[in-house]
């Protein structure tokens, strides 16, 4: 198949300027400009049924329809900040097709009339972010960023701007909050980004992958997008594969049809080293339920919502493999650890919740855990439940119940005996 | 009311206010919703999930197009909520119940649990609510709690026991919405999550105690209050703060213990909701700067000169040695009264130094004047700060409000943040200049002339309001003579169109005589615009100290009587006394609650050269005490009972706290002693019976009785109660909300009237000389102030303020001593370069060293010393 997004694989080059403008390059944005009213790009987009990639996979074109029409200035806020344990695509993307993402940026830009458009790049992506600085001097001195670009009296300014290195700020409000020069911490809704985002403007954030797919669909149109992928999950995703497996890496595939995870962990990947037998995937980093690897789910054809009646998701599918030799209590333990690492501190249930959670793992681990402690992570987790400020404090109940869901032996073998580790 | 809807609570509909916070609506209805973050003054900000509800919003159904309530699925923040109709909310059901166990169970599951020791334990939201909504204990191990710093001091005012906080951000809020001092914030992120402050020196805001009173913990406490006592153990005593014209409403709150040898002492001052004065606030200076009262230093016996030696002497003696002296000069005697005496201890002095045939009565500080103007167009009964915001104007002219009057500062502040026009008129840039509007620059002494040509600017149509007032027509002629520029103009414009307006009068630098032309002035302007004779209209004196208002209300000022009724003769102003002591034409001084000559040198020299007799009355052996002939002991605000009468007119009441020190009495029992001896009669029976004699002899306060005072109503938001999750602990007002008295602007057919108000002088320096202006600064050394060790962390050294370019043309950098020779006098001080101070403008804080600055604006050669000389 030939790739929409990871096009490097196709077109070595695709990353330069040259390259990139002699297959097809900011023909999506040219079109754009020439072709349509700006609530036609909105149209498009919307028809193309092109989903967010962040994570929470909500439709694109839907978003950009909710910016008002009369309230400037507006801006695009690309999020680049890839913190999701187990997510390396956006930095494939910006490192190999970087023009393929600012071009698609500057689309939503027209789309919603956006005077700027700030790249959110974490901060240890430092050297992406120098890089994308040179390739948005390259693509302002084509013309494709500036006043009155391509002589369609819009103009438009491309910025980076590095995080510090919190997961959380990726939560968009979180990441508003951060550009502002605040503390990252989510803001409460409502109001909306669309309506109230980046200084109080109307803003549209979306992921790095979501916008780089914004050029095929202008280019080829909606229906033409639609035709990859299946149902109400059009076109391709880049699953990141890392864990225990024997080739790690990005592939995308896409949704629907063959792509399951039998496909992506065994073709694709080469299967799980030293012949052990696969025991769960975490299909969404940290975040996201963890999936017990039975035949049924290793062959679900994977689109949003494939795995509801397990609980989960494919979130950004930052798909961690876990084969048999791990236990699945001490890879909560990690997961919960970097919740409380990561929570911003700010609402009860999950500032108090996930430090209290890492300290009933941490007695676990040293083998001081009876099983009323196993009852209490999970009713602990339970409370925090539907309580929080932003999603983070959401997530951070996965790992703890949904491991004690399925994996309940890998708890109770802990109780009393400690030592929690990749056996 | 405005417009209601109807929602559900429990299943039960009621008629809220459109829009409110469900928070306040609910309580509105009797239904408590307990939160932690969120309070009524600071808004929402949704972080303590305590307040989770089930909620209901109506909602068309796609298919029938009928509307029906539809449930959210999750609980949801009842503080983020506004009121709508058909809003319907659970409050009851299992799940909300379980969500306020769960997060109270997570508050404490990382709580130090340190009740016992605890200065908010016994009025502590979180104990509070734990008892009413919490589990009973802890799944939490209490070893994995995280230990945490338990005494941070985040200036030596405030500290913070990390372990106790939960993080609602109350503290930082306050700073940022309110206090307007954003030097709190969060250091780290998750559990590692921190209170810190951003400023040099920690916690840098005059309101910063305030935030131990909303803190929903223990977590800030004062330096003064921390393991003091236990709040169940204190008596809670209604008071009115003594240092400034806001008059915010207090409480002394005492504990009678062994320590201190079975007296009753004050173990801390808190704020006392008054919604029209303070709200629930008080400054820094009016919670901490107590200590004077109970000082050692306190003056306990009366002393007479003898032998040249000021020695302890009975109450008989120095009475009857007061009495004599007065008897034998006859008519040729006055009195100087500072503004922190009640309005009975002023009421007495002026009736017997009037007994004795002399109207030389003077306030001190002199500078502010115009008491008669403010009773003829001062602000309506009624008036609330609160309640001006767009489309109102609120001018502040010649007064640096952050430093002279704290809480007026805030509320003015408030008031442009909601939308008020706020126009400040000075001298300098000051604190207020950030909020305002309009920041209209004057020189020294144009002050009148600014007003004028305002006023003048106006077209007729403008003016209209105030056409028929006697004089209107020549004042507005005689402002016709000045002009206004643009910004001038915009600025009457505003005023003119502002559906509200109220002007606040300073006297940064002016003499008495020119902040009367200044009231007058500010008169004119609202008059003719119509902004007097109702509520949230009219002008406000920024006084000098808490009741000057009182003062003048009680005829201390040379041109009237009590209650500004005409005298015969006029008596001697300020100065004029000071001169008339200095040339032995009066006989007999009474200083009382006043120290001059820590201010006032010509004061002193007057002082030191008469051959007239002095008599103090003071709590401490001040400059001015140790030159008097007779010390007479007066008790502190805290040990009799009175009232003051606060800038804005309200009258207020205080009670008696603690035992009186030795021998102290209230002054107005001294006086009225000596008067007794003099043959003016007994003296009241108390300060109660003397408030009555002031209603009859004094108009404005007909009808105004302790009784009267003491009333209160309910107030919004109602804090304070049993609820104090809500508002935090500043206190119910339950011993009165005190009186405004009416000015006559707002009594039908008084006979009210204008005059042309005289610009004074502009001040023009000589060759080689600069513009000197005194200035307020909210700490001091003032006697009294300056007992409260506390605070002198945060007085400035000595300093005089200088512009840079100044600076730069005398060839001296920050830190340089300056010299100015006033009078013949040398004051120096370190330079202190600031890009606010005019050019050819030096500052001089008032009362901030010994014989420094002058007591109004004058001119002064200017120079570096290049060394301190021996
Ligand atoms: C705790 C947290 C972390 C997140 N981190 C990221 C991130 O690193 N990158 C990202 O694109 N979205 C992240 N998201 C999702 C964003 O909030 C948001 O949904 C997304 O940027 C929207 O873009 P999309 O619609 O294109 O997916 C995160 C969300 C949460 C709650
Ligand atoms: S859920 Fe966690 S990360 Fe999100 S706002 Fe609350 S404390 Fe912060
Ligand atoms: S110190 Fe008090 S007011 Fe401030 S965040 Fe902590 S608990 Fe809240
Ligand atoms: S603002 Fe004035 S009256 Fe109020 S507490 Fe401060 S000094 Fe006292
Ligand atoms: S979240 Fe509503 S009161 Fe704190």
């Amino acid at each position: 198949m030939t790739h929409i997004l990871l096009r490097e694989l196709d077109i070595p080059d695709i990353g330069k300027m040259e390259v990139y403008l002699a297959n097809g390059g900011y023909d999506g944005l040219k079109k754009a400009l020439s072709d349509h009213q700006p609530d036609d790009v909105i149209n498009i987009v919307r028809e193309s049924g092109l989903r967010g990639r962040g994570g929470a996979g909500f439709p694109a074109g839907v978003k950009w329809s909710f910016v008002p029409k009369d309230v400037f200035p507006k801006y695009v806020c690309v999020n680049a900040d890839e913190s999701e344990p187990g997510t390396f695509k956006d930095r494939q993307l910006m490192e190999n097709n970087p023009h393929q993402l600012i071009e698609g940026a500057l689309i939503c830009a027209y789309a919603i009339q956006a005077s700027a458009v700030y790249i959110y790049i974490r901060g240890e992506y430092w050297d992406i972010a120098d890089h994308l600085d040179r390739k948005i001097a390259e693509a302002r001195k084509k013309g494709f960023i500036g006043k009155n670009i391509l002589k369609s009296g819009w103009d438009c300014e491309v910025y980076t701007h590095r995080g510090a290195g919190a997961y959380i700020c990726g939560e968009e409000t979180a990441l508003l909050e951060s550009l502002e020069g605040k503390r990252g911490q989510p803001r409460l809704r409502p109001p909306f980004p669309a309506s109230e985002g980046l200084y109080a403007k109307p803003t549209v954030i979306n992921n790095v992958e979501t916008l780089s797919n914004v050029p095929y669909i202008l280019v080829n149109g909606a229906d033409a997008y639609r035709e990859i992928g299946e149902g109400d999950s059009p076109g391709t995703k880049i699953f990141c594969l890392s864990g225990c497996v024997n080739k790690p890496g990005n592939y995308e595939l896409p949704f629907g049809g063959e792509t399951t995870f039998r496909k992506l962990i065994f073709e694709m990947g080469g299967g799980i080293p030293d012949g052990k037998q696969i025991k769960a995937i975490l299909p969404a980093g940290a975040s996201a339920a963890i999936l017990p690897a039975t035949d049924e789910v290793l062959d679900t054809p994977i689109v949003y919502g494939a795995f509801r009646a397990w609980g989960t998701d494919i979130g950004s599918a930052s798909v961690i493999v876990l084969d048999e030799m791990v236990d699945i209590a001490w890879a909560a333990k990690k997961m919960i650890n970097f919740f409380s690492h990561e929570s911003c501190g700010q609402c009860t249930p999950c500032r108090e919740g996930t430090y209290w959670l890492s300290r009933l793992y941490k007695r676990m681990d040293s083998g001081q855990a009876d099983a009323g402690d196993i009852q209490t992570m999970d009713a602990v987790a339970a409370q925090m439940e539907g309580k929080c400020i932003c999603a983070l404090g959401e997530f951070a109940v996965n790992p703890v119940r949904a491991t004690i869901k399925h994996f309940p032996e890998d708890y109770e073998r802990a109780v009393g005996n400690g030592r929690l580790s990749r056996r | 009311m405005a417009d209601t809807v109807k929602i559900t609570i429990d299943d039960i509909e009621h008629e809220v206010p459109a829009g409110m916070n469900l928070i306040d609506a609910a309580k509105l209805c009797g239904v408590d919703i307990p939160v932690f973050c969120y309070h009524p003054k600071l808004g929402h900000d949704g972080n303590c999930r305590m307040c989770l509800v089930e909620l209901g919003l109506p909602r068309k159904n796609r298919e029938t197009g009928e509307m029906e309530l539809a449930w959210f699925p999750k609980l949801e923040t009842a503080c983020t909520q506004k009121t709508c109709e058909g809003m319907a909310i659970r409050t009851t059901t299992e799940r909300v119940t379980d969500a306020r166990r769960a997060v109270l169970e997570f508050l404490l599951s990382s709580h130090p649990l340190d009740c016992p020791i605890c200065d908010k334990g016994g009025e502590c939201p979180l104990q509070n609510l734990t008892m009413a909504h919490g589990p009973g204990t802890s799944r939490m191990y209490w070893e994995d709690r995280m230990h945490l710093g338990k005494h941070v001091a985040l200036g030596e005012l405030i500290f913070l026991d990390q372990e106790r906080c939960i993080h609602c951000a109350r503290c930082i809020r306050f700073q940022e919405k309110i206090a307007l001092d954003p030097v709190l914030g969060f250091d780290m992120r998750g559990r590692k999550q921190q209170i810190v402050t951003s400023s040099t020196p920690g916690f840098n805001s005059i309101f910063s105690g305030n935030t131990t009173d909303i803190c929903p913990v223990g977590a800030l406490t004062t330096a003064d209050f921390r393991f003091n006592a236990r709040p169940w153990e204190m008596v809670q005593v209604a008071t009115i703060c003594s240092h400034c014209p806001v008059g915010c409403n207090m409480s002394f709150d005492t504990r009678t213990d062994r320590l201190a040898g079975g007296r009753t002492t004050i173990r801390r001052v808190m704020p006392r909701q008054n919604e029209a004065v303070n709200e629930i606030w008080i400054c820094d200076k009016g919670r901490f700067a107590r200590h004077y009262m109970e000082h050692e230093e306190r003056l306990t016996t009366p002393l007479v000169r003898k032998g040249g030696m000021l020695v302890e002497a009975t109450w008989e003696e120095a009475i009857r040695e007061v009495a004599a002296q007065l008897k034998a000069a006859g008519p040729n005697i006055g009195a100087v009264a500072g503004g922190r005496l009640s309005n009975e201890d002023l009421y007495a002095l002026q009736k017997l130094i009037r007994g004795q045939g002399s109207g030389d009565l003077s306030a001190y500080l002199p500078n502010a004047t115009g008491g008669e103007i403010a009773a003829r167009f001062g602000v309506g009964v009624g008036t609330n700060l609160k309640y001006l915001g767009a489309g109102d104007a609120i001018v502040v002219v010649a007064s640096d409000l952050h430093e002279e009057a704290p809480i007026w500062w805030l509320r003015a502040a408030a008031a442009a943040r909601r939308g008020a026009e706020l126009i400040v008129i000075s001298g300098r840039e000051t604190r207020l200049d950030v909020e305002a509007s309009q920041s209209i620059r004057c020189a020294y002494g144009a002050e009148v002339a600014t007003l004028n040509a305002m006023l003048g600017s106006l077209p007729k149509t403008a003016v209209k309001a105030g056409e028929s007032l006697d004089g209107m027509a020549e004042a507005i002629v005689h402002a016709k003579e000045f002009t206004a520029d643009a910004a001038l103009k915009a600025a009457a414009k505003t005023i003119a169109g502002a559906g509200n307006a109220v002007i606040f009068v300073g006297s940064e630098g002016l003499t008495g005589e020119a902040s009367r032309e200044l009231a007058q002035a500010s008169a004119n302007l609202l008059a003719a615009t119509g902004h007097v004779g109702r509520a949230n209209n009219g002008l406000i004196i920024v006084w000098p100290s808490a009741n000057g208002q009182g003062a003048a209300d009680m005829g201390f000022d040379p041109g009237f009587g009590p209650g500004y009724q005409p005298v015969d003769k006029p008596g001697r102003s300020y100065g004029d006394i000071f001169a008339a002591l200095a040339d032995d034409v009066i006989k007999v001084l009474v200083i009382a609650g006043a120290d001059p000559v820590y201010d006032d040198l010509t004061a002193e020299e007057s002082i030191r050269k008469t051959k007239g007799f002095i008599v103090v009355q003071e709590m401490f052996l001040t400059e001015t005490a140790k030159l008097a002939d007779v010390v007479l002991p007066v008790q502190s605000a805290a040990e009799c009972e009175g009232t003051y009468t606060s800038g804005e007119r309200r009258v207020q009441r205080f009670y008696p706290a603690v035992e009186p020190l030795g021998e102290s009495l209230p002054a107005w029992l001294i006086t009225q002693r000596i008067g007794e001896v003099l043959g003016q009669g007994a003296p009241s029976v108390s300060a109660a019976v003397l408030l009555a004699e002031i209603g009859r002899n004094v108009p404005q306060y007909a009808g105004i009785t302790c009784q009267t005072l003491a009333k209160v109503e309910e107030q919004f938001p109602d804090v304070g109660g049993e609820d104090l999750y809500y508002g935090g602990t500043s206190f119910q007002n339950v011993r009165g909300l005190g009186v405004q008295w009416p000015t006559l602007a707002e009594q039908v057919d008084a006979p009210l009237s204008v005059a042309p108000a005289q610009a004074g002088e502009v001040l023009e320096p000589a060759d080689g000389e600069m513009i000197v202006v005194p200035v307020t600064l909210v700490y001091d050394t003032e006697a009294l102030f300056f007992k409260t060790q506390l605070l002198h962390q945060r007085v400035p050294l000595p300093h005089i303020g200088l512009n840079p370019a100044d600076a730069g043309r005398l060839d001296m950098v920050d830190g340089d001593l300056v010299s100015l020779t006033i009078d013949d006098h040398r004051v120096a001080a370190a330079a202190y370069l600031d890009e606010r101070v005019p050019s050819g403008v030096v500052t001089i804080p008032r009362r901030l060293q010994t014989q420094g600055a002058p007591l109004f604006a004058t001119t002064a050669p200017v120079v570096k010393l290049e060394k301190v000389e021996a």
